[in-house]
């Protein structure tokens, strides 16, 4: 299957279910989806609480395994990667901002982004040489040394983002990364995500209800119980 | 990663300072209680070799166990000159031990009287320095005699005044010997040992005419960890000659192995059970900081690090902290160890003033404290070891979080 540009896509989701049981109750987080995403796409997950966006957020990030169906990354099938086998693929692969909690709050904000680095195991100034330029673009070059409690929400997003780029990713997943900012640092932290995504054709993911990122993405893809409801692409959406 | 384990040790002071704290006290304890413990075995082993009469006594065979005064060691000369031959004994000390009745005009009293020489006995105990009025075995009188301070009060003597001694000699006869009290001696413990008297060898053996013959050669041994060997050389070398028994002190004494091995037991007993406690309450304290950390856990293992590395990173916090509450506790311990060793605590102020096994006194011991370099590193690798356990479990939840329900741990 091609996508609508004709590329092969670089994430392929399909006839991807997810069930929880929540006590007595089974809880059908995802109905069979199926999904493609193409090389630098900036997307979004979107629809209502519950309506299984961070689910399958989390199954293309290999941070849950579908109950049924199956995941592709490019030519990897990530489906049933282990604990293990899916840390060492995101450590390479796979860059995460989430809403809340994005950094070590023990580390500075350049000791957080240089974790990934020393992960996979680059020499310092491999490291100085990767982060540097992303911390001047992000414009936190003189906050390097800050904990995350002495920089604002908007700041730690900033730091969360030049992790999330700094093993030079194949894919950012954002999990509602706007969620507790106000508007214009989520403004300001949208348009740099969005011009992160065109510098560096890394292809964004976005779960959220945020009106602001629905407004940047080039694609949303509405999800409600569980199931894709509407795949609204470029055109549709006013965006080139 | 070492970085983060040591500053998530630091997140939370208290806590850190509260498990620290546990570790260094019970660690510093365990050093000194093994120190304490180390130096009055050791001291009390030397008050049963010096009770016993050395670390290895040779009698005619049944001697220890009757006392009878029949069993004599024959041609004393020849076994002494075999059993130089044996490497490793120090020195030998002949006796001649009589049990008997002493009389004055004013009582009789049941004795102990051992004969010896003086100059070689007291490589054993240094009895003078007991003396309280008098001499040790001079040669003011021909058959001079010491007795305790109870027995003199008892029997109303004074200094040269003759006592008779009425015992048995090796053929069964009865015979009596007169002596002169040449000095006393006081074990400074009321009731113990009163009825031990010393004489000098050639005075007792005409006492019970026992010329050229003894009742005990008490053998001294260069190491203590000699003495077993010492004993099994001596065996063979009198195997040909029979009728000797060899014995170590702690064969002679039991009682005494048996009381020193009860208080090593208990001894180790104590400190598992304290580590047991030290082992809940860390553990418990880790699981708290892991449960507390569950979703930044959860963040480690979603940018890339795997659940063996976040297990690790648990085992890093416990293992730092270990080391750092071990170099406190090492501090004090040894600190402490040093004080002791220093001062020194008197055994009779314990309340052991009054404590007798099998005839060795613990009176006059001052306990200090004795480090034992290969018994305080295993105790330390014990200490170690017991942290590290106590993290295991922890660590082990640490890496069984599911990444997804570890980021929406708070949600």
């Amino acid at each position: 299957m091609k996508t609508t540009d004709g590329t092969p896509p670089l994430i392929r989701v399909r006839g991807v279910r997810r069930t929880y049981q929540q006590g007595l109750v089974e809880v059908h987080a995802l109905r069979g989806v199926d999904l493609d995403i193409s090389q630098g796409e900036f997307s979004a997950l979107a629809g209502p609480s519950g309506s299984g966006k961070t689910t399958l957020l989390n199954m293309i990030g290999c941070l849950d395994q579908p109950s049924a169906g199956t995941v592709h990354i490019g030519d990897d099938d990530v489906t049933h990667l282990g604990r293990a086998e899916g840390a060492e693929y995101r450590l390479r692969h796979v860059g995460f901002i989430f809403q809340a909690y994005n950094l070590i709050p023990v580390l500075t904000a350049w000791e957080n982004a240089e974790f990934v680095l020393l992960l996979q195991g680059i020499g310092e100034l491999e490291r100085r040489k990767i982060l540097d330029p992303l911390f001047e673009r992000v414009g936190l070059s003189d906050y390097k040394k800050r904990k995350p409690h002495e920089m604002s929400g908007g700041q730690q997003q900033r730091v969360a983002i030049v992790r999330a780029l700094a093993s030079r990713p194949q894919i950012v997943l954002a999990d509602e990364p706007t969620a507790n900012l106000d508007s214009a640092t989520s403004a300001s932290l949208l348009d740099l995500m969005l011009e992160l995504n065109q510098e560096h054709g890394v292809t964004f993911v976005f779960s959220t209800h945020d009106a602001m990122v629905m407004e940047r993405a080039r694609r949303i893809v509405r999800l409600d119980s569980g199931e894709i409801v509407a795949d609204e692409q470029g055109a549709a959406l006013g965006v080139a | 990663m070492l970085k983060l384990a040591w500053r998530n040790l630091w997140r939370n002071r208290t806590r850190t300072l509260i498990i620290g704290s546990a570790v260094a006290f019970s660690y510093a304890l365990m050093l000194i209680s093994m120190g304490i413990n180390d130096d009055s075995h050791r001291k009390m082993e030397q008050a049963a070799e010096r009770a016993a009469g050395g670390a290895v006594l040779i009698h005619a065979a049944g001697y220890w166990e009757s006392q009878a005064s029949d069993m004599v060691i024959e041609a004393p000369e020849a076994v002494m000159d075999d059993a130089r031959t044996v490497a490793g004994v120090r020195a030998l000390v002949p006796r001649v031990a009589i049990n008997g009745l002493v009389s004055s005009p004013r009582g009789n009293e049941p004795i102990r009287l051992t004969g010896m020489v003086p100059a070689l006995e007291f490589l054993v105990d240094d009895l003078s320095q007991k003396l309280v009025d008098g001499q040790f075995l001079g040669d003011t009188h021909e058959a001079p005699i010491v007795l305790s301070q109870s027995m003199v009060e008892k029997l109303k003597l004074e200094l040269g005044d003759k006592v008779v001694l009425t015992a048995s000699t090796p053929d069964g006869e009865v015979t009596r010997a007169l002596f002169h009290l040449d000095g006393v001696i006081s074990s400074g413990i009321a009731g113990e040992a009163n009825f031990l008297a010393y004489t000098t060898l050639e005075a007792a053996q005409k006492a019970v005419e026992m010329q050229g013959k003894l009742s005990q050669i008490g053998v001294l041994v260069g190491e203590v960890s000699e003495q077993e060997r010492v004993a099994a050389a001596l065996r063979k070398v009198f195997e040909a000659r029979g009728g000797l028994e060899v014995l170590t002190w702690q064969q002679a004494i039991p009682e005494m192995k048996g009381l020193i091995e009860f208080d090593d037991a208990f001894g180790y007993i104590y400190l598992i059970v304290i580590f047991i406690i030290v082992l809940l309450a860390i553990a418990n304290t880790f699981l708290m900081a892991v449960m507390e950390r569950v979703r930044e856990y959860g963040l480690l293992n979603a940018i890339g690090l795997s659940p063996a590395r976040i297990g690790k990173l648990v085992i890093w916090e416990s293992v730092l902290l270990a080391l750092i509450a071990m170099v406190i506790g090492f501090a004090m311990g040894f600190s402490v160890h040093l004080i002791i060793d220093h001062v020194g605590i008197n055994a009779a102020d314990m309340g052991a003033g009054d404590m007798e096994m099998a005839g060795v006194s613990l009176a006059d011991m001052i306990i200090r404290s004795e480090l034992r370099p290969l018994k305080w590193l295993i105790g330390s690798c014990c200490v170690f070891a017991v942290v590290m356990v106590s993290a295991l479990y922890p660590a082990w939840r640490a890496t069984r979080l599911s990444p997804a329900q570890a980021m929406r741990f708070y949600e």
